[in-house]
């Protein structure tokens, strides 16, 4: 499958099927099946005032020009409320987060409600666990670790940001906790999410540090901004080249920035933050990197994972490809067997794998690949 | 060249999710309007020249704030160097002028050592049909805090020019008589690239100093 991916993906991967990829990879489809009927509940309740209020305030605001967002109180809107509502419901402590509902438009644009929803709670409790919580402490925390991470992956850009005291809060709070979705063009948006659906928040970082880089990397770059605006105006409109799917995607490839890197700056940011500013107020569950570490930590059955007709129109999100799911479920099985936990988290791309610029994989890791990978990221450990 | 100003303001606007503020700002900035625009997530901001009085023109640095409450985490670090500030409330929206004391009390007390002019802004006065907080109630609030009052739409460009120039032209008069005064390490007021300025402001902040110590 690897090996011919394009054609593979030109044969079978139609438009619309991007979101069965999303569901199984976060989990989404494993937490379904074991919460049958829970979004329903959710969705038949009224919901609390206080988060329907602001909702409600934010639907005709999201994707203004997306067809499906165009109308007021169409069906994208109405499916937006219900999945945002469903989530106050389903985290009454969490409630409602502005940050939240482009990300929930986004999965609503390649799926059907329920399965946005489940993958809309993976986010929030997996990928980006306490990005939306009160407080804001982990979008916080984690923009001290973009701006450490920084440091190395370039040091002009780090020298010039501190400088100018431009704290990392001011440029990465809406790339982060949006994850990109109202930054990038659409066709990188959408590879950057299949990417961060694999890897997790590594992506996420990896995309702001090459956005820093390739904006602020050079010491020419920086003679023509000058001071805290001027650098904020650049990095507010980042030249379009930047941000093409071919250029972008091959930048975040090739940047050595492993899951270990962050865990380990998370542990001396967080030790900072707990000198200056005490404990955390907000306990978050852990981090989960990526689509294997979900895998490991909460193993799905067969039955979980099984394929049951969801659509049957002949319309967008189409369930025409029953033979690329049966694919994926095999995948998903063998994964769950063969690899062990512990060293779930340290892989990374299969990078030698991929010619730049070619599509990702969504699914990459066969036990036959994790032996490769396990080395490639040894590597990445030794180089930074 | 760099347009010569001979101060920079830093202003904050604030208020309630949904009151207009960025759309206020992208009026005052870009002269255009957005029919819809995007919740702001986290903090934004944009800047403009003033002019004041012939040939005195004022560099102003706007900065956008979300307006949901989670997001005060992050934003009240922002009011500690600004000079002036925009208080929004939507006269379509009672609560949005219920919270007003509210925002000043959360600015206040992140504002320390400083403090912050405000203007009280009454938004989307377009929409009279549907108001729900009158002209004159706004004003005696104002009043009641020591802030002027302007009613202002950002689609019709109703006093738009005139809430920020008028808020800029009482700080500018603060500044003239001593009231706020540069200091180094505080972003809220910086002076501009006329030397006589330069020079005078450089010294008030001198004797400011050596009073301290």
């Amino acid at each position: 499958m690897l090996s011919s991916w394009d054609k593979w993906m030109s044969k079978k991967h139609k438009k619309g099927q991007i979101c069965r990829v999303w569901l199984y990879l976060c989990g989404g489809k494993v937490k379904m099946e074991q919460n049958a009927h829970r979004f329903q509940d959710l969705d038949s309740q009224p919901g609390d005032p206080k988060w329907v209020d602001v909702i409600e305030k934010d639907l005709h605001r999201q994707f203004p020009f997306h067809e499906m967002f165009v109308a007021r109180g169409g069906h994208g809107q109405q499916d937006l409320f219900r999945v945002l509502k469903a989530y106050s419901l389903y985290r009454p402590e969490e409630g409602y987060c502005q940050a939240q509902a482009p990300i929930a438009a986004v999965l609503l644009m390649h799926m059907p409600a329920e399965e946005a929803f489940w993958c809309l709670v993976q986010i929030c409790e997996k990928y980006l666990p306490g990005y939306y919580s009160a407080g804001l402490e982990a979008i916080q925390l984690d923009g001290e670790i973009l701006f450490a991470l920084l440091k190395r992956v370039s040091p002009v850009a780090h020298r010039h940001l501190k400088k100018h005291k431009i704290d990392p809060i001011l440029y990465m709070t809406e790339w982060f906790m949006c994850v990109f979705s109202r930054t990038l063009p659409w066709a990188s948006v959408l590879r950057v999410w299949d990417m961060f659906f694999c890897e997790g928040v590594k992506i996420v970082f990896r995309v702001g540090l090459v956005l820093l880089k390739c904006m602020l990397g050079s010491q020419e770059k920086l003679k023509v901004c000058q001071g805290q605006y001027e650098t904020m105006e650049l990095l507010r409109a980042i030249e379009p080249r930047y941000m093409q799917e071919g250029f972008l995607i091959r930048e975040i490839l090739e940047l050595p920035v492993s899951e270990r890197d962050i865990e380990k700056e998370h542990l001396s940011q967080l030790r900072l933050w707990k000198e200056s500013r005490g404990e955390l107020r907000c306990k978050s569950p852990p981090r989960m990197h990526g689509a294997r570490a979900i895998m490991a930590a909460d193993p799905p059955s067969k039955q979980d994972l099984r394929q049951r007709p969801t659509i049957t129109v002949e319309f967008p999100p189409s369930s025409k490809n029953t033979e690329e799911e049966k694919d994926k479920k095999k995948t998903n099985g063998q994964k769950t067997e063969t690899s062990p936990p512990e060293t779930a988290n340290q892989h990374l791309l299969p990078q030698d794998q991929l010619l730049p610029g070619q599509p990702q994989p969504l699914l990459k890791d066969t036990p036959l690949q994790g032996s490769n990978q396990s080395l490639s990221s040894a590597e990445h450990d030794t180089y930074l | 060249m760099e347009a010569i100003w001979l101060y920079q303001f830093r202003l904050i606007v604030i208020g309630d999710s949904t009151v207009g503020k960025s759309c206020l700002i992208r009026r005052f900035t870009e002269g255009r309007f957005a029919q819809v625009s995007d919740p702001t997530v986290g903090v934004d901001f944009f800047s403009r020249l003033v002019e004041i009085e012939p040939g005195k023109r004022i560099k102003l640095q706007i900065w956008d704030t979300a307006g949901q409450e989670r997001f005060r985490s992050i934003t009240r670090a922002y009011y500690r160097n600004s000079v002036g500030g925009l208080l929004l409330f939507d006269i379509t929206n009672r609560r949005s002028f219920q919270n007003v004391h509210e925002w000043l009390e959360e600015a206040r007390s992140h504002v320390q050592p400083h403090s912050i002019v405000f203007l009280l802004v009454g938004h989307k006065c377009d929409l009279d049909a549907q108001r729900q907080v009158s002209q004159q109630e706004a004003e005696k609030l104002a009043a009641a805090y020591g802030m002027r009052y302007v009613e202002t739409s950002a689609r019709d460009a109703i006093n738009v020019e005139r809430a920020f120039t008028e808020l800029t032209r009482d700080i500018f008069e603060l500044v003239k008589r001593g009231d706020i005064t540069i200091q180094e390490g505080w972003e809220g007021v910086k002076s501009g690239f006329v030397p006589n300025v330069v020079h005078s402001s450089e010294e008030v902040t001198k004797s400011d100093r050596r009073c301290l110590c």
